[in-house]
């Protein structure tokens, strides 16, 4: 879960990383208890927001009205702005910019810096990078000689280690992905304080087990059972000229519920011109409950389906599965083509496309077709 | 041969007495693997499928000493304090097939396991299996399953736990039988990788051939070609990238895997792709394909 800049300052805060003075505020309000020169930063996920134009520095009381009313307005990247976090201006003589995220390369934490704040990409970059021990924790001394092997002057190692020390401890209390602070300003008079924040917890610890849901646009439902399946599967329709309607995804052998509310979702969108039910052969996962879920959410999904269903699944109970949907589309009159894995993913996602684009369906029929 | 597992096998499971646990042990069993006890703290005492449990690893280990591999089947939160029981009773190999384990845990119980040397399979790890040796641990192959999985000279490594019989499917309907199949897990950090996998199947006579089944986030793709390049691996091998679609989500997307990360540049699709590409390692666009690009590679070699 990413959080916003005023729920990672918070955060900053409360593991002793100093944050410049602000106020926050919610669809109007006034400003009070800060004094000028302020910046207005919009508080929306997405990043570059600078370049978005969603932060502003007005120079008086009248441009702080106005880019207020402006910031409220706007939407940044498509998202609308509910909150801004008005903040006292720092003068800085110097920048940086500090991350803590987890590294493939090594398995384990990294700690990246650089002097100089600026765009997150072009930062990121040019970053030093240097992996953290998980076992031994972010060690003063192991932080110091990181510091002064990416050539940080002298007088800032021992201001700059305390807020990477402050920025570990927040990271693996808080089971964070990513804390990152760009820029990290440094005061004429020696100071550290994060200009921004970008804190990413860990959704395994905070909502595990929760379906992961994008849209994508097309008119094709994807129902995809299993993390690599549902990948692959939508590169096999987008290779047939087929158009995904969302992404996401169930696995793990789901209960019935769980996958009755997700055919709910998928299935009742407007303007679907077929459905797909697509995953590998399981190795554990109980079909029959799978799809039982399957058709307890499609007889809720209102106006009914006309659109073709093509169902490619096998594993466990497979063919009682089938039978049972066999039976449904008889007396419910669904338009079902069932497939084991004697057909492969991808040749199902070559018939989902010819189904849905090119073939006319006579609704008033079930139209049962089986290849086994 | 195999890689992992073989007839030498001796399984403990802990969390034994949970819904998975309990599951993982009688397929085990009828698939024929060695189960020899179970632990879960509590339970000491009970027996779940004539497999004895006990309280702690240390005392299933003073009961059957020649326990080698764990299985860890416990809930995500309770995963890292079973992990490092293993590890700390030395249990050289030790597979944990539970999914959601936080990415510090994940981090912990890997950084664990190199400073003890075990052998670290997973999280979120389908299992292991040697459709020759008859011997599987965790839920790789279950139940009616068991049959897509034949003896055959080609090892499958694969991120995606449904993607390990799926491949295997595809390989034996082409007749072509499998050395050992296992699943790595799809976690950002996981224990065993690639490059791990093609070490062992490297030196496993039995293999010939390799597939690796990889998608879009982290590098492991993308060391497992440098290994392939600068070690000059002498077997062939197949790659599938899954989530191609992907490069036109924004960065950090969270796809269905925790460790399939949206990235740009190092990570994405391009980068796998061109990086196997580079190490002459044909990427099949679906599975498909798979058989055609072994058997032409197989055919290669032969000349």
């Amino acid at each position: 879960m990413r959080l916003y800049e005023f729920e990672g300052k918070r955060l900053f805060e409360k593991y002793g990383i100093p944050v410049p003075k602000s106020v926050l505020l919610e669809k109007s309000g006034k400003v009070s208890g800060i004094k000028l020169p302020v910046v207005l930063k919009a508080q929306v996920l997405s990043g570059e927001r600078k370049s978005a134009g969603g932060i502003l520095f007005p120079k008086n009381k009248s441009e702080l009205s106005h880019g207020l009313k402006k910031l409220f307005a706007a939407h940044i990247r498509g998202e609308p702005v509910q909150k801004i976090l008005v903040e006292g201006r720092i003068s800085a003589s110097r920048e940086y910019y500090l991350s803590l995220s987890y590294d493939t390369d090594t398995r384990g934490p990294v700690l990246a810096f650089s002097s100089r704040g600026g765009s997150r990409i072009a930062i990121a970059l040019k970053a030093n990078v240097a992996p953290l021990d998980i076992l031994l924790g972010a060690k003063p001394f192991l932080i110091r000689e990181a510091l002064s092997k990416g050539k940080v002057p002298s007088e800032d190692i021992n201001g700059l280690a305390k807020v990477i020390i402050n920025l570990w401890k927040l990271f693996v209390s808080e089971y964070a992905l990513v804390a990152e602070i760009n820029p990290l300003f440094r005061t004429p008079s020696g100071e550290f304080i994060a200009g921004d924040a970008k804190v990413i917890l860990d959704d395994e610890k905070l909502n595990p087990g929760e379906r992961r849901f994008i849209e994508l646009g097309g008119d094709i439902a994807i129902l995809a059972s299993g993390g690599g399946a549902s990948l692959l599967n939508i590169d096999a329709l987008l290779q047939y000229k087929g158009k995904p309607a969302n992404y996401t995804e169930y696995s793990g052998n789901p209960p019935a519920d769980v996958v009755k509310a997700l055919t709910q979702r998928v299935l009742g969108r407007p303007g679907l011109k077929g459905a797909w039910v697509i995953g590998g052969t399981a190795n554990f996962t109980d079909i029959y409950e799978t799809l039982k879920g399957f058709i307890e959410g499609l007889r809720q999904v209102k106006p009914k389906p006309a659109y073709p269903i093509v169902i490619r699944r096998d594993g466990p109970n497979q063919e009682k599965a089938f039978a049972m949907l066999r039976e449904v589309a008889k007396k419910e009159g669904y338009d079902f083509h069932l497939f084991n894995s004697k057909t492969s993913m991808a040749e199902s996602a070559k018939l989902m496309v010819k189904y849905a684009y090119h073939d006319k369906i006579k609704i008033q029929t079930a139209n049962i077709k089986m290849k086994e | 041969m195999s890689i992992l597992v073989d007839k030498k096998t001796r399984v403990l499971i802990q969390g034994i007495t949970g819904h998975e646990g309990a599951r993982a042990c009688n397929e085990m069993l009828s698939y024929g693997t060695k189960v020899l006890a179970g632990v879960t703290p509590g339970k000491g005492g009970q027996k779940i499928s004539g497999v004895p449990v006990y309280d702690t690893v240390r005392q299933a280990l003073a009961k059957h000493r020649s326990i080698n591999t764990s299985l860890i089947a416990v809930p995500a939160a309770a995963v890292k304090d079973a992990a490092m029981e293993a590890i700390f009773a030395g249990i050289p190999l030790v597979n944990i097939l539970a999914e959601h384990v936080p990415t510090l845990d994940c981090a912990e119980i890997v950084a664990r396991a190199r400073a003890k040397g075990t052998i670290l399979v997973g999280p979120s790890s389908v299992g292991v299996i040697s459709p020759k040796e008859k011997v599987k641990i965790g839920s790789i192959g279950s139940s009616l399953v068991r049959n897509v999985f034949t003896p055959g000279s080609v090892g499958v490594v694969s991120k995606s736990g449904g993607m390990t019989a799926e491949i295997a499917v595809t390989l034996t309907n082409a007749g072509i039988g499998q050395s050992t199949v296992l699943g790595i897990g799809g976690d950002q950090i996981i224990g065993f990788d690639f490059v791990d996998a093609l070490k062992l199947f490297g030196k496993d006579p039995e293999t010939k051939a390799v597939i690796l089944f990889g998608e879009v986030g982290g590098t492991y793709e993308e060391q497992a070609a440098e290994f392939i390049r600068k070690e000059k691996f002498k077997k062939p091998v197949v790659a599938v990238v899954a989530g191609k679609f992907t490069a036109r989500l924004p960065q950090g997307t969270v796809l269905g895997h925790a460790g399939a990360i949206v990235a740009k540049g190092k990570g994405g699709y391009d980068s796998k792709v061109r990086a196997f590409k580079k190490a002459g390692v044909p990427v099949a666009a679906t599975l498909d394909e798979i058989p055609w690009l072994l058997r032409q590679l197989l055919r290669g070699r032969m000349k």
